[in-house]
């Protein structure tokens, strides 16, 4: 079999073993052909796993054995973004399943389960292995929510709002499209897959944390079908109305404003990146959406990309 | 001092136009927000859901101009509105990043994608307000 293969089939304890390399290709592999729904839907079939399997004793060793504290708060600092992120797509993404296709609605349930163990997940990470307090769900974000960044502010408040806008009326094409450009492009296409490069090649390059890497490496697996789904949806949305082109523009030049914003720093370099590494890292992650699925942007859009800050290591 | 009364608003305009305290985060976090101030003009309303009075807050390049307390924001470019208990979290310091981020306070009308370009000083902005001591 080759790698991506490999990826596509592996069961949770064949996730272990994977490269998050390849994992990454098998996200964009598709990107130039873009599977339909249905495709996603079955693939989802195949691919779910089951988060209470997951395995943090090693971790919990690593973490506080192994792992120095600057290393920790890093670690801390980027994933809590996720922790979050995660449970604030679970609870905004019912609304955007309201419209589109019924072939649409049917894969979107499988995207709002992902979403839902992916928030069990981190709530297991931050329970059992960071140690955050608290008996349930909520207590346990609510410990979590002061290392979360403006990186991730911005972005998912940005969301919650168009997810309002978009309850008005799910059916409106414009607002499924801005919100989708926020949801599926930056948070799903560019952040999300910027903070699994960081935090599963500081892991696999250290040896650290096997359960974090099996669970975030099979969540990144999981973003193959959600970005792949939202790269479809925005493609298939322009080429029924080029006019929507405008409101994907609209979308990128609000998130582009709001990114450099960093209201502290994080060392990222303790996990092996340098600020120029996750500044080139973010614009290769949208670049490769962008080039692939066909999205043609205007100078200024193109200027504000060449501008992004590595905010993620704190501006 | 009373939570929305007239003696409020216009504490909540002095303290929004001077800023936060800037100690504990980084200059080009203040730089953006400076950035997005400069010129800055549009009209703010911040309500109670439950009285259904709001704080107009009227900004002109750059600068908190007026406040009033008024129970209709129709003028307004963005109207925001959260529930009582919304209200007493920031005032007992709850963060207003979350606040936004967790959308208790909505936007019930004005251009969610315009609303954002400046959202850093927004928060910044109901951070200072919310310091305001209050009976």
């Amino acid at each position: 079999m080759t790698e991506l293969t490999d990826v596509a089939e592996s069961d949770l304890r064949g996730i272990r073993d994977l490269d998050i390399d390849d994992v990454l290709a098998y996200v964009h592999r598709d990107l130039k052909r873009l599977p339909d729904y249905t495709e996603l839907y079955k693939r989802y079939l195949r691919q779910r796993w089951d988060v209470y399997e997951l395995d943090f004793s090693q971790d919990v060793a690593d973490w506080r054995e192994r792992m120095t504290q600057e290393e920790r708060d890093a670690f801390v600092g980027i994933s809590a973004g996720f922790h979050h992120g995660e449970r604030q797509v679970e609870v905004e993404l019912p609304v955007f399943m309201l419209g589109g296709s019924e072939e649409s609605k049917i894969y979107m349930s499988s995207q709002i389960e992902d979403e839902a163990r992916h928030t069990v997940f981190f709530d297991r990470f931050y329970r059992e292995v960071v140690g955050m307090p608290g008996d349930s769900v909520q207590e346990v974000l609510d410990a979590s929510f002061e290392h979360v960044s403006e990186t991730f502010v911005g972005p998912f408040g940005l969301l919650a709002y168009q997810a309002d806008e978009l309850r008005k009326d799910p059916e409106d094409p414009a607002a499924r499209v801005r919100y989708g450009t926020t949801y599926f492009l930056w948070i799903e296409g560019v952040l999300a897959l910027s903070v699994m490069k960081i935090t599963l090649t500081y892991c696999r390059e250290r040896g650290f944390l096997p359960g974090y890497y099996t669970g975030f490496t099979a969540t990144c697996r999981d973003e193959a079908r959600h970005v792949q789904f939202g790269m479809r949806f925005l493609r298939d949305s322009v080429q029924e109305d080029p006019r929507l082109l405008l409101q994907i523009h609209e979308t990128l030049r609000t998130i582009l404003a709001i990114n450099g914003a960093a209201s502290r720093r994080l060392a990222l370099e303790s996990l092996g990146w340098t600020p120029e590494e996750v500044r080139r890292l973010m614009i290769r992650q949208l670049h490769m959406k962008l080039t692939d699925v066909g999205i043609a942007i205007p100078p200024d859009i193109r200027e504000m990309v060449s501008r992004i800050e590595p905010e993620l290591a704190g501006g | 001092m009373r939570f929305f009364t007239p003696e409020w608003a216009e504490a909540a305009r002095a303290a929004v136009d001077a800023g936060p305290e800037r100690a504990g985060k980084l200059p080009t976090y203040w730089n953006w927000i400076d950035r997005a101030r400069t010129g800055y003009t549009a009209t703010w309303a911040l309500g109670v859901r439950e009285t259904g009075e709001y704080l107009v807050l009227r900004w002109k390049d750059g600068k908190c101009a007026e406040a009033e307390i008024t129970s209709d924001p129709s003028a307004a470019d963005y109207v925001l509105a959260a529930g009582a208990d919304t209200w007493r979290e920031l005032r007992e310091g709850a963060d207003p990043g979350r606040v936004v981020m967790y959308r208790q306070l909505r936007l019930e009308r004005g251009d969610v994608l315009a609303f954002f370009r400046v959202i850093y000083f927004f928060v910044e902005s109901l951070a200072a307000l919310s310091r305001l001591r209050t009976d």
